[in-house]
This record gives C-alpha cells, structure tokens and sequence, in this order.
C-alpha cells in the first residue's frame, strides 16, 4: 500500500510538472513581480535607495519590467514625489524644479476643472511611456506609503518578457519577489 | 521659540484622535473606546473610533464611520448622530460657538450641524476649485476664538481658513522641499490643530511645526522621535501650550513643551 501511494505520488508530481512544462511553452505560466515582496513596493520600508536589478539583471535590452500607475489608487496629487524630485529647488510655479525619472518617463496631464487663480495647483493624471520605462523602482519607492499612496508598482510585460526557464532577475533578486503565475493569476 | 520632548505615553492597538478639554485632560480615540488619560477612564464606540473631541459643556463626540456618538464625560452615551452619506468617515469633530462640525475623509469635506444635529452647510466641499484635496484618507482641522476654521489642505499644501458658512478666506503654507517653513512632500500637512498658534504635523517624514497665524514659521517642535513611516499624526495644543502627536505607528503619543526663553 505504501509502495502504491509512493508510486502515485511520483506520478502526480511529474504528471503536475509535465502540465507545468506545456503550459509555459504555451507562454501560459508567466513571470510577474510579486509586490508584496519588492523592496521598491514593501511597505515599511522608509528611507532605502530604489533596488534597480529589475533594469540591470534582465537579458532583454531594455528590460521587460516596467512602472505601472494604477489609476484608481493614485492621489492625482499636484507634488507627486514619483513626478517630481520634491527636494530640489522650487520653481516660480511653487513646484519642485527637477523630475525625478532619469529617462523622464512619466507625463501629466490636469484633470477636473482648472483653478483659475492657482492654475499650476491641481489634480494630475499621470501617464508611463512604457517605451521609455526601464523598470529603475525610483518612481515606485516614491510613491510607496507613507510618502505616496503606493499606486505605482513593478510588473513584467509578457510581450516583452523572453519568459527564461530561471528569470535572470529572480536570481538576482534578494527579495525573491520575482515568481511563475498561470497568466490567468498573474496581472 | 523651541520645544522639548517631555513625555511618551504608549498605548496598543490602533490610535488615531487625540483631543484637549478646557480643563488640561488628553482624550484619546483608537480601536472601539475612548480613553481619559491620567484618570485610567473608558469607554466603548459602538464602531471604531477615527476622531475625538470635547464640547465646552464636557460631552465628548467620537467620530466613527457613519455616524458621531455623544457622551457624558463619564461615558454614557447621550445620541447617535448617524448619516452613512454626510458622515461617511469622520476624522476629525470641532465646534464653534453655535455649531458641530465633523471631517468627513470619505467625501473630502467639512459638515457643519446645528448643536441637534441638524444638517446646516458644506465646507471645502467644490474640489478641485477652493475645495480640500485630501489623499492622505483624513480631513483635519481647528477652530479660533472667533469661529474661523483652519482646514489642512494637503494636496495643495496650505493650511485654508474658512467662515463657517463655508466661504474661503485665505490661507497660509507653500510647497517647499527645503525651506522649513514650506510643507514637503505629495501631500501635507496632514493634521492641524489651533490654539495661540497654528500647529501642523506632516508624514515622510514625520515632522511637527508651530505658526502665527500670519504663517511665519516659530518653531519645528519635533521630527526624528516619530517612527518613519507614521502619517495622519493628529495634533492636540493645552492651554499651557503642551503639544501632543500621535504617533499612529508606536501607538503612541509624544509630549512636547515649549522652552521659556
């Protein structure tokens, strides 16, 4: 009986990796960042320096990782620390004098009705170009709380993603935050 | 002007208002109870509590999700003010002399009732033109001898003054990521509390100020006591200008006085 459940056992488990196997080749199981475990994202964690093995360990060129804004959880915030790099100098707008994306990735646009009398003072809506986007986590750690309200997270784009068998990042990731999804799970 | 750190008081679980009475007694709002510092009083809220304050006549209002609760200072529950649209999540509750008025975080607005409990008007209500910008999740503000009421405005980073019926007459504060005596980051200040001055806290980091109400700065009371990542820091002022933040990560809250020259 034991030697029947072992022998079953070992037939779940390749029959179960068997499955794996075809389903990835089908580009069905995908590689995707886990949030909860990004150091950029990981609430809690004030005062680091933006972890960008997401740019650096990739194997495609312009890596396959990018900053993604959830619209509905973004403040629309005037100073946006992910926009702006809210400690240079102010400008004569009242507003920081840098942005902060070294490929100046990120665009905003006013949303709602503009104030007349503080027209440079309003809601934004804030737009990645996913063409210029390397995946560096400088916006994303901004935007994490208690600075920003987290809206803006790290995410593998499959149509870019070569899908490796050992993700050249999840290796390198000490956060080990890089994780295989079925692409139904994944976001 | 300078200030001291004088004092922690710990606490557990979620704290989130603080409140002063006429008499010098901290008040705290956390959890489902208010507590009476010092007199190891208190008492259950029905709901969680987001918001406390204390009448001239002594009864205490807690502000909760959905509805305000008035008690006695012993506790007892005297009336349920419940409106889920017009108090959808209250965080902060001051008076003036004919009127309650409650924040309601969920709608980014300031109500204004009758002492009964009567609807009377909106305040900061026309985002985004005049009105409250608040990502934060709580909408704060004071109230002056004269009835003016100093709302935080994080989004915009001023501290605004309205009349009670609604009307915006100023305000004070600046974007600055520098400066001292510009507020910094997305959003700030958070928290606001009124007395001889104008007092503000702020999140990332955490930072605790004191204005005249012409907006100069006097003094940053306190920055690195606070853990990192706290924000919504309500503020309370004394009479003998005892300054107590909450601390919402450490549960606690932190004492400061200011230093006679």
């Amino acid at each position: 009986m034991n030697q029947d459940l072992t022998r079953r056992t070992v037939l779940a488990v390749l029959a179960g990796g068997a499955v794996f196997l075809v389903k990835k080749a089908n580009g069905q199981i995908v590689w995707q960042v886990n949030a909860a475990r990004c150091i950029n994202s990981r609430l809690g964690d004030a005062g680091v320096e933006a972890c960008n093995l997401c740019t650096t360990e990739c194997v495609v060129a312009l890596s396959a990782v990018r900053a993604v804004n959830e619209y509905s959880k973004c403040g629309r915030c005037n100073i946006c620390p992910a926009y702006f790099n809210i400690t240079s100098a102010v400008n004569e707008l009242g507003q920081p004098s840098e942005k902060l994306c070294p490929r100046d990735a990120i665009a905003r646009k006013p949303i709602g009705k503009v104030d007349p009398e503080d027209p440079a003072n309003n809601f934004y809506e804030y737009i990645i170009d996913e063409e210029k986007c390397d995946g560096c986590g400088k916006c994303v750690i901004k935007c994490k709380e208690p600075l920003g309200l987290g809206s803006i997270t790290l995410r593998v784009r499959y149509d870019k993603c070569v899908n490796c068998n050992r993700c050249s990042i999840s290796r390198a990731c000490p956060q080990n935050a890089l994780m295989q999804l079925p692409i139904d799970q994944a976001l | 002007m300078q200030y001291r750190h004088v004092q922690v008081i710990d606490g557990k679980g979620a704290l989130r208002g603080i409140a002063v009475d006429g008499d010098g007694q901290l008040y705290a709002a956390g959890d489902s109870e208010i507590k009476v510092l010092g007199l190891n009083v208190r008492w259950p809220t029905s709901r969680p509590a987001h918001a406390v304050a204390v009448a001239s006549d002594g009864a205490v209002y807690a502000g909760e999700i959905g509805q305000i609760e008035i008690f006695d200072g012993a506790g007892k529950l005297r009336n349920t003010w419940r409106d889920e649209k017009l108090l959808g999540r209250v965080t902060a509750i001051g008076f003036t002399k004919d009127s309650v008025l409650a924040g309601d975080a969920a709608d980014r607005a300031i109500r204004r009732f009758d002492r009964g409990g009567k609807f009377l008007n909106n305040i900061g209500k026309d985002n985004p033109v005049n009105g409250l910008l608040i990502p934060n999740g709580v909408v704060d503000f004071g109230v002056d001898a004269a009835d003016t009421i100093y709302a935080a405005n994080p989004g915009k980073h001023r501290v605004e003054r309205y009349t009670p019926d609604g009307k915006l007459l100023g305000h004070i504060g600046r974007f600055d990521g520098i400066d001292p005596a510009g507020f910094t980051g997305c959003c700030n200040p958070t928290n606001v509390a009124i007395r001889d001055g104008i007092y503000t806290t702020e999140k990332a980091g955490p930072r605790v100020k004191a204005y005249d109400f012409s907006g100069k700065l006097l003094a940053v009371i306190a920055t690195d006591v606070f853990d990192a990542n706290c924000k919504n820091m309500d503020i309370a002022v004394g009479s003998h200008g005892r300054v107590y933040v909450v601390d919402t990560v450490k549960a606690a809250i932190f004492v400061f006085e200011r230093v006679k020259a």
